[in-house]
């Protein structure tokens, strides 16, 4: 839309901008500041005051002492960065240019790191204890003497169980393709973001592939075992959802990256939007589409193998039975099949991929 | 009047007022040349005649008539009538050289035939035609990116020929060329000009090219004009004004 009062002012409408840019900073960075305070008085109250100096097993936990907490740090934080010394008013360019700011945020910075992997370590329990007792050491040794001896009689089952993985893997890259190429186009920033209904198709449809990717395939194939009942065709199906949304996402970046060149000369002709693409977005992205496509395949078969331990069939299915059964013999075999199954398809991705190049 | 440009302005998303108010008319039959510095605004000016850039606000008018804000079907049949030649050729690489010369073209064809690529016998000949304005018949079918870069510039000359263009835009058409073919592909230039009676406007970089090609002449500066006449009446203080006091005039021939 035009501004009226644009001839008279061009000059105002940037100085505008600017200001309306500076607020903006200005907000986000005490939104960031108090985010930080918050964080550091959590860690400080919970795992050094509880854990540390009164030495509790369980802490006690009431929302009144988080609700005090909050309260204490959207006022630092509003403060900290009113000041114009805080680590969030330096990241977004707010900042004064002196001593004083470069001290608290190297400070800061410090404190930060420091009580953050102290929480951690507290968090994830680590013992060193438990990994050097003896009786641990004794465990590992009769598990590692039974994995290098493997049981070559379930060989011919173990075979057929791969071939199983493979075509699992195979089928669910090749399903994706053509649903994937469609989505891709209609993720792909610079191809919708010209009006306001392209670009809400884009957005939905983003946050739709971004949820879906952001499950592990190991959950779809709980899902689906659920869904369509144990076995490789539920396997193959989760297989499929994840990849459909993690490859539409590489697609649509590769059409975010490619030349605007062609793009530009193309339109210029007065070509219509199907046009455009097919002339000057698709021959720069079937390249890097194979490539992505290939690598993908690769990448299945592992996770085929994984998500046949949660009923997705092939030879996850089998590991996960002779594991419960703590027949590490078997066990042994099966792991290197895997591992050459897998080394093998790595070695041909990698080769095919060079080639297209 | 073939163009009337009226108190353009741009300014872009980060702040930078690339055109402040430029104003000037064009007549058919015209080859007119805008110099300038890099980042003046030649290019976004070239740019938002043809809608690749919306202007801010100002008006453009092609044949009298208002484009700078139709949309749609309109601005395609619109855009369809002005060609553009680039500075990096933008020809699409891996296909040939004609299928890229047809691309010119897609305007007038239907999106079912054009995805297909069954154009007629009409749009093969023209496309021959062209190529051959331009003098490369013989690359027809090798692929575009196997090209010397003055071959794709002429090649991307035959593509914005398919559009039987009223207007020509050229945004540094030689910057990325050798002097010789520098040359060689401002004549093919003014061929279209005088032979077709095509209107041409070019952004240029070198004096000795302005003064050989242009009828006339616009120099822009920090997003204005600052100089508008012959190109014969550039003298050595125009000069100055326009590129700085450091410069220097460079000959090419």
């Amino acid at each position: 839309m035009i501004d009226p009062e644009l001839e008279l002012h061009p000059q105002a409408i940037i100085a505008n901008s600017r200001k309306r840019e500076a607020k903006f900073n200005f907000v986000k960075s005490v939104l960031l500041d108090i985010f930080f305070v918050f964080y550091s008085l959590i860690i400080l109250d919970r795992a050094i005051y509880y854990k540390f100096i009164l030495n509790l097993r369980y802490i006690p936990f009431s929302w009144n002492n988080i609700f005090i907490l909050l309260i204490i740090s959207i006022i630092a934080g509003y403060l900290w960065t009113y000041s114009r010394t805080s680590l969030s008013a330096k990241l977004f360019g707010i900042s004064r240019d002196d001593k004083v700011t470069k001290y608290t945020v190297e400070i800061f910075g410090w404190f930060l790191f420091n009580i953050t992997f102290i929480a951690g370590w507290i968090v994830t329990r680590i013992s060193i204890v438990d990994l050097f007792s003896s009786e641990g050491i004794q465990g590992a040794e009769r598990i590692f003497s039974s994995l290098f001896q493997p049981e070559f009689g379930i060989f011919d089952d173990a075979l057929f169980a791969m071939i199983e993985t493979i075509y699992i893997a195979l089928l669910a890259t090749l399903i994706s393709i053509p649903i994937t190429l469609i989505l891709s186009f209609f993720t792909a920033r610079n191809l919708m973001k010209e009006n306001k209904f392209s670009f809400a198709v884009y957005t939905i449809l983003r946050i739709i592939l971004n949820f879906i990717r952001s499950i592990e395939p190991l959950i779809w194939a709980i899902i689906f075992s659920v869904w369509v009942g144990i076995g490789p065709f539920a396997g193959m199906i989760a297989l499929l959802v994840h990849t459909i949304a993690s490859n539409a996402k590489l697609y649509s970046e590769a059409i975010e990256n490619i030349e605007s060149g062609p793009v530009e000369a193309i339109s210029a002709t007065g070509a219509n939007k199907v046009q455009v693409v097919w002339y000057a977005v698709v021959p720069q992205i079937v390249l890097p589409f194979l490539s992505f496509t290939i690598y993908r395949w690769d990448i299945n078969v592992r996770m085929a193998t994984i998500i046949g331990l949660v009923g997705g069939g092939g030879i996850g299915t089998m590991l996960m039975q002779y594991q419960g059964l703590a027949r590490w013999h078997e066990v042994g075999l099966l792991i290197l099949m895997i591992a050459f199954v897998v080394w093998v398809m790595d070695y041909i991705s990698a080769r095919i991929r060079e080639a297209i190049y | 009047m073939l163009l009337e440009i009226e108190k353009l302005h741009k300014i872009y998303n980060n702040g930078t007022h690339a055109l402040k108010g430029v104003s000037f008319k064009v007549e058919e039959g015209e080859f007119l040349v805008i110099i300038g510095l890099s980042g003046s605004g030649k290019s976004t000016l070239l740019r938002s005649i043809n809608r690749l850039i919306e202007p801010t606000s100002g008006k453009v008018k092609f044949f009298g008539k208002d484009i700078t804000h139709i949309k749609g079907e309109e601005l395609r049949k619109a855009k369809s009538r002005i060609g553009m030649v680039f500075q990096q050729f933008n020809l699409i690489k891996r296909r040939s050289v004609l299928t890229n010369v047809i691309t010119g073209k897609l305007g007038s064809l239907g999106t079912f035939e054009s995805v297909f690529e069954r154009f007629d016998e009409d749009t093969m000949k023209e496309a021959y035609l062209n190529l051959e304005r331009v003098g490369i018949t013989e690359k027809a079918s090798l692929r575009a990116d196997t090209l010397s870069g003055g071959q794709q510039q002429r090649v991307a000359i035959a593509r914005s020929l398919m559009q039987n263009p009223k207007l020509l835009l050229a945004d540094e058409p030689v910057a990325s060329l050798d002097p010789a073919t520098s040359n060689s592909v401002m004549q093919y230039f003014e061929k279209i000009n005088k032979e077709l009676g095509t209107t041409v406007i070019c952004n240029l970089h070198f004096l000795s090219l302005v003064r050989r090609y242009a009828s006339r002449v616009i120099a822009l500066k920090a997003g204005e004009i600052i100089y508008e006449g012959m190109p014969s009446d550039i003298n050595e203080t125009w000069f100055k004004t326009i590129y700085g006091d450091e410069a220097e005039e460079v000959e090419i021939r």
